[in-house]
């Protein structure tokens, strides 16, 4: 499989007056073609830093990244032709109504007139958008114009898609419309590159996941195989009135907080629910999922604050 | 202009502002220079206000981005962008062509208040300085983190290019000494070739202009316009290093 995105030994440092923010150091991946890839980390990781490289809004420090076969450095023409971008918390031009915008968007990249309508009317459908196809988008709700901003990129006929956080601020209602988009680019074969905070959201849409952290690749591969790094396949999660040295008699043992997480084989993890239930401990029990792979990783959750002033805010 | 209006006022509010107090202050004397200083002042800030709506749509709303990745190159949209900014001009033009109607007659053969030739002089000097104001909108505003940094930039390039060179006034008002330093703003020059256009027909001029020879006027506008221009192209960020 062909790779859309590949990046090697890329780093990023903002200079500023009287300093310097290192926002990427030495990051190598790729992204497979026809692929959704999550970027995932906490704010301040990298992550924008990462998209607005491999989209031609930002130039790398050191290391390469090719998109497309084309190098970001020096061939970003070739590239911006067949890319369609939804910055972080980009908001959509508010003179216009929701339909003019996303043909106006397609018409500017080149499309005539009768396909850009054509691809504005579905993707106002597909996104619960037809009601407000008419409103100047001043008028609509935050969470209406994140979706106007991902229905424009979504109608182009770019082969590959930067979605930075396309889905903060949305309702679940609103949020499964948008994934269900991103989808049908999947289907499409388009590629897709997805940062996000929600691990549920990359879990649900990415098959393939790189993890950043303070600037630095933790961890990339397929969902799959990022799973697999936690080899007992469920969790359970218990409060602190178990004693750890008790827990470990079924699996391996975390600390969190006033929680315990226990990661078990099956039978083990239904014994330890029992155990808990039956001295009326608060307990859950559930598949491994990637925030138990982040949180083995680095060792704390995502949401938890980050650990200094974002760098790309910085930039 | 769609949902509210009355910007299309905000244009021609400070150009005639300008012109009733010059009028005031000189007892109906510089009503000529005024209202063809009024054009200049109008296509002037038109041209340099981009800078605020380029800073808007790139910080705030990050659309800046959006085109950036996308086939669309830089100059398609700062014309596009000074294009839209110049409609907010037309009221403001509209308003200064017709006093100037009111002020002077017309000259044959048109009638017109403007011969063909002063017409064509005010149409290219008022088009030189939405230009080369245009590609310094832009230069500036591409080094912007934040759109109240316009705030300082726009009334500052107001004062160095309108308020204080000969735009309203001739250049005869400032005292000889210190003449030389009204040739230091491009629109001395446009001024200049607007008031040719106008006074070269027309009585009602309170002074001829005397000193720019109008090919020098010319080749300073054009001249600047090209850097500027190419500033724009090599100097702007577009794209962030």
């Amino acid at each position: 499989m062909a790779d859309a995105v590949s990046s090697r030994h890329l780093s990023k440092t903002y200079a500023y007056r009287g300093g310097s923010t290192v926002a990427l150091e030495d990051v190598s991946f790729d992204i497979p073609a026809g692929e959704t890839f999550g970027l995932i980390g906490r704010n301040g990781a990298g992550k924008t830093t990462f998209l607005r490289i491999a989209a031609t809004q930002l130039l790398p420090t050191a290391g390469t990244v090719t998109v497309l076969g084309y190098d970001v450095a020096h061939e970003e023409r070739q590239i911006r032709s067949r890319i369609a971008v939804v910055p972080q918390e980009s908001r959509p031009l508010y003179f216009a109504n929701t339909e003019e915008l996303i043909v106006w968007y397609l018409r500017l990249r080149g499309m005539d007139r009768r396909e850009s309508r054509r691809r504005a009317n579905g993707v106002l459908e597909e996104l619960g958008l037809e009601d407000v196809r008419r409103r100047l988008v001043s008028r609509l709700s935050g969470g209406q114009r994140r979706r106007v901003m991902a229905a424009m990129v979504l109608a182009s006929d770019a082969d590959l898609l930067f979605l930075d956080e396309p889905t903060t601020g949305l309702d679940p209602f609103a949020r499964r419309e948008v994934w269900g988009a991103i989808q049908r680019a999947n289907r499409e074969r388009r590629t897709v590159l997805l940062t996000t905070h929600y691990l549920d959201e990359a879990e649900a849409l990415s098959s393939h996941l790189a993890l950043l952290e303070g600037g630095h690749l933790v961890v990339s591969g397929t969902r799959e195989a990022l799973r697999a790094r936690i080899q007992l396949p469920y969790r359970v999660t218990v409060d602190g009135t178990t004693g750890a040295e008790e827990l470990s008699r079924y699996g391996t043992v975390s600390g969190f907080g006033d929680l315990r997480l226990v990661f078990a084989r099956e039978r083990e993890a239904r014994e330890l629910a029992q155990l808990a239930l039956a001295r009326g401990a608060r307990l859950s029990l559930a598949p491994v999922s990637l925030e138990d792979v982040f949180l083995q990783l680095v060792g704390r959750p995502l949401d938890e604050g980050p650990e200094a002033e974002s760098a790309e805010g910085a930039a | 202009m769609r949902t509210q209006p009355l910007y299309l006022l905000n244009t021609v509010a400070s150009p005639l502002a300008f012109l009733f107090f010059v009028v005031v202050a000189s007892r109906g004397a510089l009503l000529s220079y005024g209202i063809l200083g009024g054009m200049i002042l109008t296509v002037l800030t038109t041209g340099t206000g981009i800078q605020s709506d380029l800073v808007h749509y790139k910080q705030d709303m990050k659309f800046q981005d959006v085109v950036v990745s996308s086939p669309v190159e830089a100059p398609i949209y700062v014309a596009g962008i000074a294009l839209s900014e110049f409609v907010y001009a037309v009221p403001g033009l509209v308003v200064f062509l017709l006093l100037s109607a009111v002020r002077f007659p017309g000259v044959p053969p048109t009638g017109f208040v403007y011969s063909l030739g002063g017409a064509a002089t005010l149409f290219g000097a008022l088009l030189l300085v939405w230009a080369f104001a245009s590609a310094l909108g832009f230069t500036i505003a591409t080094y912007f983190q934040d759109i109240r940094e316009t705030f300082v930039f726009s009334p500052l390039i107001s004062l160095i290019m309108t308020t204080l060179p000969p735009v309203y006034y001739p250049i005869s008002s400032i005292p000889a000494s210190i003449r030389w330093a009204a040739y230091l703003s491009p629109t001395t020059y446009a001024a200049d070739l607007v008031h040719r256009a106008v006074c070269g027909v027309h009585s009602a001029c309170y002074e001829a202009p005397s000193l720019a020879a109008a090919g020098v006027d010319w080749a300073v506008l054009l001249g600047l316009t090209a850097v500027l221009f190419f500033l724009a192209a090599t100097k702007a960020r577009w794209r962030e290093p």
